[in-house]
């Protein structure tokens, strides 16, 4: 008498099987049985025949849909070229902004240097241009440092002497005539208008 | 008042008072006379005025003093020192009159106008911050009075001698009828003959050489009758800037020379000369000895316009010479004559203070004002 055949497997289990979904107990066991089942055999050759079919079928249909790519290396390229193109153009466009705001900031910048030099050759002395000139030929080494000793120097309101950090003139007329007179001292002399009288200063550094 | 000006002048005071600048501790001014003074101060009237600049404090003094001659003989020359506590004994000035004529019991007025720059912090003593005294007063018989600590006597009596010598020259045109020779020696109506103007800056202490610094030499300038004549000389001279000017002079008198003024003439790069000054040595010189004169500082040339001056060339004359005896040499009308062919240059050695005087009362008053001032000056002396 043979062994009585234990109960089929679902078709879900045996089309699981026919695929090699099942886990690894489940397929041992449905394994066992579709070797000795004639009929669960079938069943899995069925569907392994149609899944099969459903396979090729499915290529066929995604060949169709993609004839019109011939190289997908091609296409890589021509997509990554756009791309480059892209964000090349992005960039340009960047940049011409750019450029755009620098060239109004500089243009800004030169047009407040023009008004502040215009109203500065307008405000300020000539004198005081001179000085400060000077002073910038000092910081790059084209004159002399200023100096710290005793000054005696004149200057169109008068003759002075500077010592210390302080500073004496004496008062003159435009008019006045300026020399020098020793030991290290300079004189102005002039009429005064009210008396009608000779008038001489002198300063003197030691 | 605004609100920023009562704020600016409340800050004012504040920076004044923290720094003791208070005119009650001392005052702006002081004057000083010994009682044996033969000038006393009888009035002053003036303002000072007080306003801030930056970090420094700056005070404006506007004074005139109403000086009396209240000695015997008439006064024709007098010096007052100016001192200020700041500066001193680095710096000083000094107000010099001449050719005054000032008869016993007579009034003159000086004006002392200055202005002294002082940082906010600096100390201030108790004593005025601004000193004026009598340093030298001269008289018509040329003895002097006065402690002379800025060699004051010397200078009057150059002015004097100078004075004098104008005066007789004048006198002799006016007496002679050589009215044109007068017009022109006065400069009269034109404008163009008035003394040239220059800047000048005289530095003292250490100071580096300029840049691109060259020998120039020295051309003297000949008096005939000078005692004592320049030979050669030389001075390093960087565009406007002069340093170490020396010049090797010969006494050919059988005196003893106590001080020589070295007169400078300057030649800028279109030709002009101008008569800069000169600087007294006080090297005694001995009979027929030759001695160089140097100076130690340095000069700074410039036009009244502020725009350096390029020197192109370096004169030298003798402006005075003073013997050991007390007596003086200045040249005459002659030896200025006789020492250059250049009108202009001649008529920048002759120009004295009294020619200046001289020549505005002239230019006011014709001929006729000028022969009362020759006359009223001769009387008084």
């Amino acid at each position: 008498m043979n062994a009585p055949v234990p109960e089929h497997p679902a078709i879900e289990i045996l089309s699981l099987y026919s695929a090699g979904d099942l886990p690894f107990l489940l397929r041992q066991r449905t394994k066992r049985h579709v070797g000795k089942c004639a009929a669960c055999e079938q069943q899995v050759l069925s569907l392994q025949s149609a899944k099969a079919e459903l396979r090729r079928e499915a290529h066929g249909e995604v060949l169709t849909g993609f004839e019109a790519i011939a190289d997908w290396q091609s296409l890589e390229s021509d997509m990554v070229g756009n791309i480059r193109v892209g964000v090349a153009a992005s960039r340009c466009i960047e940049n011409v902004g750019r450029r755009r705001r620098i060239g109004s900031r500089l243009a800004w910048a030169a047009g407040m240097v023009a008004l502040f030099a215009a109203g500065w050759m307008s405000r300020i002395p000539p004198e005081d241009n001179a000085r400060i000139l000077m002073a910038l030929r000092r910081a790059v080494g084209l004159e002399q440092p200023v100096f710290n000793g005793t000054v005696v120097r004149s200057t169109p309101e008068g003759i002075t002497v500077r010592a210390q950090g302080s500073t004496l003139t004496l008062l003159h007329p435009q008019s006045a005539v300026v020399s020098m007179s020793s030991p290290a001292s300079v004189t102005a002399r002039y009429i005064d208008d009210d008396s009608g009288q000779v008038t001489i200063t002198n300063v003197y550094g030691q | 008042m605004s609100t920023v000006s009562k704020f600016g002048f409340l800050c004012g005071l504040l920076l004044c008072a923290s720094s003791g600048w208070a005119e009650d501790k001392g005052g702006w001014l002081d004057w000083q006379f010994p009682k044996d003074s033969p000038v006393l101060m009888r009035d002053h009237k003036g303002f000072t005025n007080v306003t801030m600049r930056g970090p420094s404090i700056v005070v404006d003094l506007h004074e005139t003093l109403i000086l009396i001659n209240v000695g015997k003989k008439p006064i024709c020359g007098l010096t007052l020192r100016v001192e200020a506590q700041d500066i001193t004994p680095w710096g000083k000035g000094s107000v010099i009159k001449p050719s005054l004529f000032v008869l016993p019991g007579e009034e003159f007025p000086v004006k002392v106008d200055m202005e002294l720059l002082r940082p906010i912090t600096a100390a201030k003593s108790e004593s005025a911050m601004v000193q004026v005294s009598l340093d030298c007063a001269l008289f018509s018989d040329l003895k002097a009075y006065g402690p002379d600590k800025l060699n004051s006597r010397g200078t009057l009596m150059v002015y004097e001698m100078q004075a004098r010598r104008d005066r007789q020259f004048l006198e002799r045109l006016l007496e002679t009828g050589r009215l044109p020779e007068l017009r022109a020696e006065l400069n009269f109506g034109n404008e163009d003959s008035i003394p040239r103007q220059l800047g000048l800056e005289f530095l003292r202490g250490p100071h580096a050489p300029a840049l691109r610094e060259q020998a120039l030499t020295v051309n003297p300038v000949n008096f005939p009758k000078a005692p004592v004549q320049p030979l050669s000389g030389a001075a390093q001279v960087a565009g406007n800037e002069v340093r170490a000017p020396h010049v090797d002079v010969r006494n050919l008198t059988k005196l003893r020379v106590s001080s020589v003024a070295m007169g400078w003439i300057v030649r800028d790069d279109q030709g002009t000369d101008f008569v800069a000054g000169a600087l007294t040595s006080r090297l005694p010189i001995g009979p027929v000895q030759t001695l160089s004169i140097s100076e130690s500082g340095t000069l700074r040339f410039s036009l009244p316009s502020g725009k350096p001056m390029v020197i192109e060339r370096l004169m030298t004359f003798v402006n005075d010479v003073e013997f050991a005896d007390g007596s003086l040499w200045i040249p005459s009308r002659d030896d200025i004559d006789a020492a250059t062919q250049d009108i202009a240059l001649r008529r920048e050695l002759a120009t004295s203070p009294e020619e200046q005087r001289l020549a505005s009362i002239y230019r006011r008053e014709g001929t006729e004002g000028l022969k009362k001032e020759l006359k009223r000056v001769s009387s008084s002396n």
